[in-house]
């Protein structure tokens, strides 16, 4: 088994970098479903409320299949490396952020973007502008996209393989000591695991907390 | 929908736009704004479509909708920032930004968070957010809608205030005609997407043009009517005191609630009976029943009469207008 910091430092590293790629393409993804007009919009974001709600584990078989050496992107070589994890992470997260964002979105006032037009905006700056008045709402895309990465295990086991100084991660390593029968190690790392979640969601939590309180008050 | 032929502004003309909801008031700020195309036609300011346009005409145009639209941030910042979209440093911004509050005396406000102020103060930021940019053309869509009589006064004081003697177009929709109309230079009566009426304020008041235009000028009684071989107007037949200067035919008599006399029975042959009597302000008010309503205003030192007291009605022809029924299409 490897040592705690690294299995840690590897779970964090993964599930940072998919929660940051699944809010650079689930934000927009959500705001163009919240403001966009053009046809569309309804299948995707009936896929988008799906994929809140697919398991793990079959994101992670898609995935694996895909990624698997005669699958059709194998020659990418991403099958039990830490890269395909992250791709099925951010399958994972993506949904999530892009939902929330187009649900924080469309509980704006709906006349906010043609009254931010009217006052001159162009596009990106009333984009900009509406995401900040969302704030609140898109801090908690982040911390689900976040809770949901760091505490899923089905597609860290497909796609990682939990192989020992290279893809294990904390929800595979507990999953290994559940199996070995080793109950007080799992339980270690399920503490430190949810330390971790709860150090991050903290810091997410209290910048939300702040930014709603500084509006409302 | 809107079917307007031909509407022109001149610079530094105050358009008043009134209309029940659903004349489509909104829509038409909506395309002086740009931010919808029409079907048909174009919409062009200084000679160049609106809609379309490169942002740089779209932000010659000032909006202030009915709800306010304030961002969670502070009064100032909300005011700061169309001047940030066009460009203005930060100094800059918050001078003219302080100096729009200034004009509808809400410095105050300003580092207090938006999101805060009640509704009249929250539509004066709205307006000077829009004041804020100096617009050539300054759209205001009811701007006051949700606020109680006395803020709403309050509101249009400053408004007109604020306005000054600037040489700001003005195009300003409400269907309350009091408030459209004290800061028009003209007025245009807009009824189901199509504009009944285009003249000063005093012409439309006192010549309405059509029944509909009446009712929303804010007249009391708009009785049917009659004009018999000696131009008298007859209300139910019997004459009510107002000559016309048209000719016999059908006819609509357009009468403000202080121009209907109560008088006695046997001093008129209009009659109705008295159904109501409440105190307004600084005023009793009649509801008088016949074959048609008829409202009344009485000084407070008139002694009324009693609910169910049969009386005569005259109506003062310098308070009242006769508009002309047209005839029905004949059947094709």
């Amino acid at each position: 088994m490897d040592a705690v910091p690294e299995v840690l430092g590897r779970s964090a590293l993964v599930s940072l970098t998919a929660t940051a790629i699944a809010l650079a393409l689930g934000v927009p993804v959500g705001t163009w479903l919240a403001l966009g007009r053009r046809r569309g919009r309804g299948v995707l974001a009936t896929a988008v409320n799906t994929g809140m709600a697919i398991p793990t584990v079959v994101v992670g078989l898609v995935v694996a299949m895909l990624l698997w050496r005669s699958g059709p992107l194998g020659d990418l070589e991403l099958i039990y490396t830490l890269r395909g994890m992250i791709i099925a992470q951010v399958l994972i997260a993506g949904p999530l952020v892009a939902g929330i964002t187009m649900a924080g979105l469309q509980a704006l006032p709906p006349e906010l973007p043609d009254q931010l037009r009217a006052l001159g905006a162009n596009t990106p700056q009333l984009v900009v502008r509406l995401w900040i008045e969302a704030r609140v709402p898109l801090l908690a895309a982040a911390m689900a996209g976040f809770g949901h990465a760091i505490s899923e295990v089905g597609s860290a086991t497909i796609v990682g393989g939990n192989i020992h100084g290279q893809t294990q991660v904390m929800t595979t390593s507990i999953v290994e000591q559940v199996g070995k029968g080793d109950f007080q190690d799992a339980l270690v790392y399920a503490g430190i695991l949810l330390a971790l979640a709860f150090t991050i969601n903290a810091v997410l939590t209290s910048v939300q907390q702040r930014a709603a309180a500084w509006a409302q008050s | 929908m809107l079917a307007i032929d031909q509407l022109d502004l001149e610079a530094g003309e105050r358009l008043a736009v009134l209309g029940p909801n659903g004349a489509g008031k909104t829509t038409l700020l909506r395309l002086l704004a740009g931010l919808e195309a029409p079907t048909t036609g174009r919409v062009e300011i200084d000679g160049e479509p609106i809609a379309g346009a490169d942002l740089e005409l779209r932000r010659r145009v000032g909006y202030a909708t009915q709800r306010p639209g304030l961002l969670a941030t502070t009064v100032v910042r909300n005011v700061e920032l169309p001047l940030r979209w066009r460009g203005l440093d930060g100094a800059a911004r918050r001078a003219a930004a302080l100096a729009a509050l200034e004009r509808l005396n809400i410095a105050s406000l300003a580092d207090r968070k938006a999101l805060s102020l009640s509704g009249g103060e929250a539509q004066r930021v709205s307006l000077a957010r829009a004041l804020a940019i100096e617009p050539q053309l300054l759209l205001l869509d009811e701007p006051a809608a949700g606020l109680d009589a006395e803020v709403r006064r309050a509101f249009f004081d400053d408004l007109e205030r604020a306005l000054g003697d600037r040489a700001t177009t003005v195009v300003h929709v409400s269907h309350r005609a009091e408030e459209t109309l004290r800061l028009a230079d003209s007025v245009a009566v807009l009824t189901g997407g199509a504009i009944r009426q285009l003249s000063d304020p005093a012409s439309v008041v006192r010549q309405p043009a059509d029944v509909t235009v009446a009712r929303l000028i804010g007249y009391e009684n708009v009785l049917s009517a009659r004009i018999d071989g000696s131009r008298q107007v007859l209300i139910d037949g019997a004459p009510c005191g107002v000559i016309a200067t048209t000719g016999p035919g059908a006819a609509t008599l357009a009468a403000w609630a202080t121009a209907v006399h109560v008088v006695t029975p046997d001093a008129t042959p209009l009659r109705a009976t008295v159904e109501r009597i409440s105190q307004g302000p600084g005023r009793w008010e009649l509801t008088l029943v016949g074959s048609q309503t008829l409202h009344a205003h009485l000084r407070f030192d008139q002694h009324p009469p009693s609910v169910g007291d049969l009386v005569g009605v005259r109506i003062d022809s310098t308070h009242a207008v006769v508009i002309r029924t047209r005839p029905s299409a004949p059947p094709p």
